[in-house]
């Protein structure tokens, strides 16, 4: 019943690609079958595609009824965003330039050098992941801010608001992104390659550039863009950091938000695709061609010890990781401070929060989170699971259609729920405003990289064991719980712990979604900030840093306890 | 138990993989496979198992068509090359499988159990997990799993091809005594021709999707049918009959009348006798020394010979010997 993917490979060069003639299925399995694909997809339909359509729609709606393009037409008369264009643009490249060149250091660092501190750097790493972004915009203001802790001892008031403060920010926020991919890349590097050139007497200069550099030129492509996209599309860091200096994400929000203007929304929104698509493109190919490279059985290198290379690159990496460090645990300190930067006394009463909300939100969060988490899991398994047993052309389209929702940044796909779910009028008008929708929209913000996750673990289940079951006997019902859930226990964990932790932190998908009734920690942490209440918002930061922290510790002890079955 | 198997085809967007296939399988019959890589016995296996579905053709299994039967209603058992165990079940609880599937009691299931471990030599293996054994000991509880449904059908799918040497040998062996001792009717995809002549009742010798020549091992070593089967089947001495014309027309003798252009007489290494004659027309071009025998790469009568005789004999590269082969040892095979 399984066994499409595999007959005798050999007996056909390049055979992958035939259209299967399905062995036979009982009944009841073949209807268990297609619910497993049919639910998932039909889930990824409504609460990805619909609203995909629903933008694409929007911005050909004109202000006069009708359909066309002055929506695009009236960009070029909106000159507020040929401004957060061209500032978008500036910001990007600029994060992107510095944050490759650390992400650089950090990776080689830690993979090649024998540098002490690696597993601190690490874990400074994982730090931003933790946090909603405008964390790190919020730590920066403490530091650097007029109130900052830096101006108070020198007696001077800096100005961190606008293009400086938000270049930081976004590259702390975009590093631990960066740095896996080149780790990633480095990793994947064979020593046998280094041995070779060693002994036909090749220099270690000569080795970096012949053989290490042309290794991570793919690496380095996919992290440029991937950096350059996260920061065009972050929006957190924006509000808080971004001071006057408009960018397309503060735009986006100022149009639909502030002035009602939809269809330009809509239009922007359409805009900031095409850099994400374009990563995401980049992205693909680069793995395609770094897959080329790695030989099944290459080994990666082993740094030996090098006393002054060692050093030099402990210093910058340190240097770096206590950076990021520090500016998260500043937000953390500020929380307990009574008046920052001036008296310096511990007390809780910032937790104390009664403005915009209280702890409404963090609860709301929670619920969303376990929501998306829980839900998000099994879909997401139900339809990898599906997907692995077709073939051919509806193989290809499901999985890029599970794998497109990583090229829409989260302020579009908000944008899109709003133009898709804000209709009573619509029979899943009713979902508007529910933890429902919520939860579902942060699961399809970070559905492909759930995906990925989970077809990686399925594709280390033996197709052996599947077939082993059915001639024994056993139906989907048995590969499902003999076969599937014992070997991607860990896979699941993994993944459902991922959704609960982004969609704790994440803010741009949900800031057009939350409403006066139902709002969600990120957004309160905004709204503290913006009412001038930023001690409050650092407590508030602090609590959601807590649970999501608790969760990342706890999928860390279950993994490395469960590691062989 | 009778397998009946007619006239199936198969193919791979558009690449035919299995063209006119016709086998039976009577009784507890052990018959083997064999083939080279992408010779289409894999696929065969797996669309008797119902792991695919044939183009073409009907199988019946006592009788009854199974197209329509999915793979687990079949009631076959199978032992695939590696990977097939639940890593996280123990011994135990791997060769009960298909019982528990099947609702049966656990008590019935654990003396069943028992049994087969024991015929499988692991009898104080039970708790273990499948990473605490070795590559031949999980092959032993595969095989094991596999009987205990009592199948109807044994299929093995090169089930020691990822066992080193010594293990394959001895496991070998067992294979073949729990088969005999059974009585389960076995069908095995091999591409090792030692494996499958110590193994089998019946070989089933495939190229290239069809079926070349089915037979004892003996019939198919001894009297190949084709040029692939001569060779498959261990060395080969491929001699034309314009050849023999002129070299050896003595053995013209036993040509049947239809042979084509393309056949030649077959004439098995060991079958050839070398005497050294400082008078004989060959001539030794090498030596390879094989333990207990020697493989020898003759000249003789302008065409190059491959013969084996006894490490005995002493023969260097040079000497002069002199070729006896008996009309009785060519095999004429077509094309």
């Amino acid at each position: 019943m399984s066994g499409h993917e595999r007959h005798d490979e050999r007996a056909l060069p390049g055979g992958e690609e035939e259209p299967m003639t399905a062995a036979p299925l009982a009944a009841a399995d073949r209807w268990l079958m297609r619910a497993c694909l049919y639910v998932p997809l039909a889930a990824l339909l409504l609460f990805f595609a619909l609203p995909m359509g629903f933008i694409a729609w929007r911005s050909l709606m004109q202000d006069d009824g009708g359909i066309g393009f002055a929506n695009y037409l009236a960009l070029l008369d909106t000159p507020g965003v040929w401004q957060a264009t061209r500032n978008s643009l500036g910001l990007g490249v600029a994060t992107t330039a510095i944050t490759l060149l650390l992400a650089f250091v950090l990776a080689y660092g830690m993979e090649r050098t024998c540098m002490r501190g690696r597993r601190f750097v690490a874990a400074a790493l994982t730090l931003p992941l933790l946090a909603p972004s405008l964390v790190l915009g919020l730590g920066l203001i403490f530091i650097l801010g007029r109130n900052g802790i830096v101006g108070q001892l020198l007696g001077i008031r800096p100005d961190i608001y606008g293009f400086h403060g938000l270049l930081i920010a976004d590259v702390l926020y975009a590093l631990p992104q960066a740095v896996l991919i080149l780790r990633a890349a480095l990793r994947c590097a064979d020593a046998r390659q280094y041995e070779a050139a060693e002994v036909l007497g090749a220099t270690p200069w000569r080795q970096f550039r012949d053989i290490t550099l042309p290794g991570m030129r793919y690496g380095l492509l996919s992290a440029g863009f991937v950096v350059f996209t996260v920061t065009i599309t972050d929006f957190g860091n924006a509000v808080v950091i971004g001071g006057d200096f408009s960018v397309l994400a503060t735009e986006i929000y100022n149009q639909v938000s502030g002035q009602m203007r939809f269809g330009i929304g809509a239009v922007v929104g359409l805009l900031l695709l095409l850099p994400a698509a374009l990563s995401v493109w980049i992205e693909r190919v680069a793995a395609q061609r770094q897959a080329g490279i790695g030989a099944e059985s290459a080994q990666p290198p082993q740094p030996r010890i090098a006393r002054g290379r060692d050093g030099l690159y402990a210093i910058a990496c340190l240097g770096i990781a206590s950076a990021i460090c520090a500016v998260v645990a500043t937000v953390v300190i500020a929380g307990f401070i009574r008046l920052w930067p001036y008296r310096l006394d511990l007390t809780l009463k910032h937790y104390d929060i009664t403005v915009s909300g209280g702890y409404a939100s963090l609860w709301a969060s929670l619920a969303v989170s376990l929501i998306a988490a829980t839900a998000g899991t099994l879909l997401l398994f139900l339809l990898a699971f599906s997907v692995r047993r077709l073939s051919g052309w509806p193989a290809r389209a499901a999985t890029l259609l599970a794998t497109l929702p990583v090229g829409v940044p989260g302020l579009v796909l908000g944008l899109a729920y709003v133009f898709a779910f804000n209709e009573p009028a619509l029979p899943w008008g009713a979902l508007y405003g529910s933890l429902f929708l919520l939860a579902m929209c942060n699961f399809y913000h970070y559905h492909t990289q759930g995906y990925v996750s989970m077809a990686t673990g399925l594709r280390a289940v033996p197709a052996q064991l599947e077939e082993a079951v059915a001639v024994l006997g056993g139906g989907v019902g048995r590969l499902l719980a003999d076969v599937h859930l014992p070997a991607l226990r860990i896979t699941l964990w993994a993944v459902a712990a991922f959704l609960f932790m982004r969609s704790m932190v994440t803010l741009s998908a949900v800031i057009f979604l939350v409403t006066p009734e139902l709002s969600l920690s990120a957004v309160t942490v905004m709204r503290l900030d913006e009412a001038g209440f930023t001690s409050q918002a650092a407590a508030f930061s602090t609590c959601i840093m807590a649970v999501v922290g608790a969760v990342a510790l706890l999928l860390h002890r279950l993994t490395s306890r469960c590691r062989v079955p | 138990m009778s397998l009946e198997i007619r006239n199936l085809h198969k193919s791979f967007a558009g690449q035919v993989a299995l063209e006119r296939i016709d086998l039976a399988l009577d009784g507890a019959e052990f018959v083997c496979l064999l083939g080279p890589s992408g010779c289409g016995k894999t696929t065969l296996l797996r669309i008797i198992a119902g792991l695919l579905a044939a183009d073409r053709g009907s199988i019946r299994l006592n009788g009854r068509d199974l197209a329509a039967v999915p793979t687990r209603e079949r009631g076959f058992g199978i032992v695939f090359q590696s990977y097939s165990l639940f890593p996280h079940m123990t011994v135990a609880q791997n060769v009960g499988y298909g019982l528990a599937i099947r609702g049966v009691a656990p008590a019935r299931i654990a003396e069943r159990v028992a049994g087969l471990l024991a015929t499988v030599k692991l009898a104080d293996f039970g708790e273990r997990y499948p990473g605490q054994l070795s590559g031949g000991q999980q092959q032993r509880v595969a095989i094991a799993r596999a009987l205990a449904v009592d199948p109807a059908l044994l299929l093995l799918d090169e089930p020691l091809s990822a066992l080193d040497a010594r293990v394959r040998a001895e496991l070998r062996g067992e294979l073949r005594e729990v088969q005999r001792k059974l009585g389960i009717p076995t069908l095995m995809v091999t591409h090792d021709q030692d494996e499958a002549m110590v193994l089998a009742d019946r070989v089933v010798c495939m190229n290239r999707g069809r079926i070349e020549q089915s037979g004892t091992p003996q019939e198919l070593y001894e009297q190949p049918r084709t040029r692939f089967v001569a060779e498959f089947m261990g060395h080969s001495n491929l001699l034309t009959p314009d050849w023999l014309q002129q070299a050896a027309p003595s053995l013209l003798a036993g040509m049947p009348a239809d042979l084509r252009a393309a056949g030649a007489a077959c004439v098995r290494p060991e079958r050839i006798a070398l005497t050294p004659d400082a008078a004989g027309d060959g001539r030794v071009v090498e030596v390879a020394f094989m333990g207990n025998f020697k493989r020898v790469r003759l000249e003789w009568r302008g065409r190059e010979l491959l013969a084996e005789v006894s490490s005995a004999l002493a023969l260097q590269p040079g000497d002069p010997v002199s070729v006896d082969i008996a009309a009785q040892d060519c095999a004429w095979v077509m094309a």
